[in-house]
């Protein structure tokens, strides 16, 4: 699924303007880091995508839909296509690990055998099977994040976005989470990711979106987390 | 009715989350319906009561004694008038007779009047005791009538007591369905308003308005048909007993208050179905306002 910001600008009342004037292209396929400091902008331009806010200018379209456009019905139907894994995880708290991803699932009315088919399946690739009667508060914050990948991953989405997903994970379990995040690139899904973290941006070597005050200041194929 | 299964189980997990509040609800509700049930039985009875009395309400009208005039014309015209149910006319032999069967052994002094000199008449029933009033206005501006005889005081007081009546039962019926809806409106509020996090992930994640609200819905519903269903037992349990009460120490009520059995377990049916649209509007409403703000886009 292909990503295309055409001049978008995004002011929040009273007058913050968290995006100024973005213009950017993102391919089917392409594995992308969104960097820069906190309160530049990178979360702003994930919610864009997933549709939770709305630019005050210019056009974000999404597989060739105008975001902006959208009819509200079809809002759920685009969703289902895009797996979001946020910093904060944003699991359901009264739900096991199982029924956390299990939901996904229901709420497009598959049947239930299909749905624990898939949902072990979600659970084994992210190594949690046997945490899958735990709620949330009783796991780690990455086992937690392995949760919100799987969920993320329940419904096979064609686009991938993570907002900041290692930022607080230790080395070995971040690097674990980017592992799955390659693996789910590599099957052809755009990958769209947030992040501060030095050693990864500069391990992968991958697409680098910089963002300042709401401003593109890098688009870097293969770039390194500073210039 | 895979969707289906899910809405049911979901619907059970909220239910079960918030028990206690849903029995609060349960019983809330289950009290102001009985309120309802009892008042609306009430006014009910006291119609049947009303219309009895007024279907016995008459007003008797005296022709004036002139042969030109036809009293099956004026009988007519009589019962062209507002508020007329129905007209018998009697002529002067047939008044005498009747007067005559009336007094019984008294009768005799009937014949120290020499010449029969009850007039014309008419036995008027009316629609209800408030058409009475202009009725008889009406017959004494009309040349034809004589005189004209209605028991005034009692016609009033029954005119008041049916409006009186009407009157507290709409104010009763009105307070119970407000506290009721208030009821179910919270509960449903509160309901959403502690899951709102994880309705905010359910949209996010690609559940629809309708998959999300129709478990929230269904919980308003069922409880306010629950409530309804206990209002009705309630009900059904304090009515019967009181009829075989009544009709034990006073049998001649029994002919005016509602007896049959089958009406009033049509009527709890009807009062468990008002109940579950009560509850089915009020979540509705709560669950569209809540959903729709929380996941409006900035």
């Amino acid at each position: 699924m292909n990503i295309q910001f055409s001049g978008v600008s995004k002011i929040f009342e009273p007058d913050i303007a968290a995006l100024v004037d973005i213009s950017i292209n993102i391919q089917q396929g392409e594995f992308v880091y969104v960097i820069g400091q906190t309160g530049s902008g990178k979360s702003t331009l994930l919610r864009l995508i997933t549709r939770e806010i709305l630019p005050t200018r210019g056009v974000v379209a999404v597989g060739g839909y105008d975001l902006g456009r959208m009819r509200k019905a079809d809002i759920p139907y685009y969703r289902r296509d895009v797996g979001l894994v946020a910093q904060d995880f944003k699991l359901i708290p009264t739900l096991t690990v199982y029924e956390n991803i299990a939901f996904v699932m229901e709420a497009m009315s598959v049947p239930k055998r299909l749905v624990s088919q898939r949902t072990k399946d979600v659970i084994n690739q992210v190594g949690l099977w046997r945490r899958r009667s735990m709620r949330p508060a009783q796991l780690s914050g990455g086992e937690q994040q392995r949760v919100a990948i799987a969920r993320a991953l329940a419904n096979s989405p064609s686009l991938f976005i993570a907002d900041e997903p290692t930022g607080n994970l230790d080395f070995y379990t971040a690097a674990e989470v980017m592992k799955i995040l390659f693996a789910i690139n590599a099957a052809g899904v755009t990958v769209v990711m947030s992040t501060h973290n030095q050693g990864i941006v500069n391990s992968s070597r991958q697409r680098v979106i910089e963002l300042e005050s709401g401003r593109l200041v890098r688009d870097e194929k293969g770039g390194l987390y500073t210039e | 009715m895979t969707a289906l299964r899910y809405v049911l189980r979901d619907t059970w997990r909220l239910i079960v989350h918030h028990w206690v509040l849903g029995l609060l609800t349960l019983i809330t509700a289950g009290v102001m319906l009985w309120v309802l049930g009892v008042t609306t039985l009430l006014s009910l009875n006291m119609e049947n009561l009303l219309s009895r009395l007024e279907s016995e309400l008459a007003v008797q009208a005296y022709m004036v004694r002139d042969n030109t005039i036809n009293a099956e014309e004026v009988a007519r015209k009589i019962q062209a008038l507002d508020g007329v149910h129905s007209i018998k006319t009697y002529s002067p032999s047939e008044s005498l007779s009747k007067l005559q069967q009336k007094m019984g052994s008294q009768s005799r002094a009937l014949e120290m009047l020499g010449d029969n000199p009850i007039p014309w008449n008419f036995e008027i029933h009316v629609n209800s005791a408030s058409d009475v009033e202009p009725l008889v206005e009406a017959l004494k501006s009309m040349p034809e009538i004589d005189d004209v005889v209605y028991a005034g005081l009692v016609v009033k007081r029954i005119s008041a007591l049916s409006r009186i009546s009407s009157r507290i039962a709409l104010v009763m019926f009105v307070l119970a369905v407000i506290i009721t809806a208030l009821v179910v409106y919270n509960t449903i509020h509160i309901s959403l308003y502690s899951r709102r996090e994880e309705i905010g992930i359910m949209y996010l994640v690609g559940a629809t308005k309708a998959y999300i609200a129709t478990p929230f819905v269904l919980e308003g519903t069922l409880l306010a048909f629950l409530g309804a269903l206990i209002a009705g037992g309630g009900i059904i349990g304090a009515y019967f007993p009181g009829i075989e009460l009544i009709r034990e120490n006073l049998p001649l009520l029994t002919n005016i208050i509602i007896t049959d059995r089958a009406v009033i377990w049509r009527f709890c049916g009807l009062l468990a179905g008002f109940g579950a649209t009560l509850g089915w509007v009020c979540s509705y409403l709560v669950v569209t306002r809540f959903i729709n703000s929380i996941t409006r886009p900035e």
